[in-house]
């Protein structure tokens, strides 16, 4: 499996994996306080910034963001369309910007890191008994773990249409994607009840 | 080991998986062979409680496989076919610390016992590593870790030198020959259960051949080749 982690040993590398997650919330909520083009055009250019300074070449950067980049386009594109020109420049910057700095953040936090924060995060709600702290820990970072994962099914099953001389279809694609991923998903819940990662009850012997 | 099998059968979609049997398995080291689809896996699962028995009941070391569970699964480790599914963190010391999460061990007592298993399986130089970058037997003795970090007492192993080349191989018989362990291994690759304790062969979902490894091994041979 291939990991959003970057290796590197920049600021935001050093920075608490606590820290980082409080920042990029606080990020998220600045950038719906403000409709104005200009401030968020800065925040966008900041945050390529700090993206660009994350020490990956741009290649894998670019790479890296493709997908969630059409994403966005396409979002933007129906706001302009449905809306006004303005509107559509103000989602298309804010949600890059989100993307950037998200982006940044998981490329500098290791997946076990975010799972104990998250777990941690979750902990006051274990208390009185809504959840299992370290189930919403396990599952963020299960869906953090599997994003490389769908990117490199969806690279091999391109390149198995490209082998047999077929184009790429939605309907090749998504159906054997879909597929594959839920049965990894299964294989990946299995080891997760083997190797007993969900809790530890004290055991009765029969 | 302690596992017991007392008319315990399973069955999915309508077909019968492992037809109900009774045994005991009490050895350390034990093979099972038998044709692609036999029902070795199945049975394997059954005893980590990973596959209930639709019928009968399986024990292992006294506890329950269906009202025991995760007790169970604290006495059996399970090392899957393909060690990338057990892996399941992208770095292999963030993998194996996971396991140890909920525990109630302190970040010092899980660094040590991370360290231990690390040394144990001399991939310390690999903690740091990215899973896909590992060679196939460093992943299965990444895998291993990852199981044997929790310390089970007894570990099933499915087909673990599967798709290895014989230096690979030859490291993870190594290590398995080692272990202190009780140890289920279900193999294709023969030389490697020749010496252990008592090897089963599964044929049609039952067990049609128990005992001493030539002799199974000989039964499985004119199976094979019927």
């Amino acid at each position: 499996m291939r990991s959003l982690y970057v290796e590197g040993d920049s600021r935001l590398h050093r920075l608490s994996p606590r820290i980082k997650l409080i920042l990029l919330i606080v990020v998220s909520l600045a950038l719906f306080l403000t409709r104005s083009p200009i401030m968020l055009g800065g925040a966008a250019f900041a945050g390529a910034l700090l993206y660009g300074s994350l020490g990956m070449g741009w290649r894998e950067g670019w790479l890296r963001l493709r997908p969630i980049l059409l994403t966005i386009a396409v979002v933007a594109l129906a706001t302009l369309m449905l809306n006004t020109v303005e509107e559509g420049v103000v989602v298309l910057l804010r949600l890059t910007t989100l993307m950037l700095v998200a982006a940044a953040v998981t490329a500098t936090t290791p997946v076990g890191s975010f799972i104990g924060e998250i777990s941690s995060a979750a902990r006051p709600f274990e208390r009185i008994g809504l959840v299992r702290a370290d189930d919403i820990g396990l599952a963020v970072g299960l869906v953090i773990r599997f994003v490389p994962e769908v990117v490199s099914r969806y690279e091999i099953l391109r390149q198995a249409h490209r082998a047999r001389g077929l184009k790429l279809r939605p309907m090749t694609v998504i159906v054997p994607l879909t597929i594959q991923t839920l049965k990894s998903a299964d294989e990946i819940a299995a080891a997760i009840d083997a190797r007993g990662i969900r809790g530890h009850k004290p055991p009765s012997r029969s | 080991m302690d596992v017991r099998f007392d008319q315990a059968g399973t069955s999915f979609d309508g077909r019968t998986a492992v037809h109900p049997l009774s045994l005991s398995l009490t050895e350390r080291r034990i093979g099972i062979i038998g044709l692609n689809g036999s029902g070795k896996t199945t049975f394997a699962r059954m005893i980590n409680g990973l596959v209930q028995p639709s019928q009968g009941r399986v024990t292992v070391n006294g506890f329950d496989t269906g009202a025991d569970g995760e007790a169970v699964r604290g006495q059996v480790g399970f090392i899957f076919q393909n060690p990338q599914n057990q892996i399941i963190l992208p770095i292999l010391r963030e993998d194996i610390e996971l396991g140890l999460r909920g525990r109630k061990l302190t970040r010092g007592q899980m660094q040590d016992r991370v360290n231990g298993v690390l040394a144990r399986f001399s991939i310390g130089h690999l903690a740091d590593r990215r899973v896909h970058e590992l060679s196939g037997g460093e992943l299965q003795l990444a895998a291993l870790a990852s199981v044997l970090v929790t310390e089970p007492p007894i570990v099933i192993l499915d087909e673990p030198t599967n798709q290895l080349d014989l230096r690979n191989r030859t490291l993870v018989e190594r290590t398995l020959r080692a272990l202190d362990e009780d140890v289920l291994v279900i193999s294709h690759d023969l030389p490697l259960i020749e010496d252990y304790d008592r090897v089963l062969l599964f044929h049609e979902g039952r067990i049609v051949a128990d005992g001493r490894p030539e002799e199974v091994v000989a039964e499985y041979r004119k199976i094979a080749v019927s």
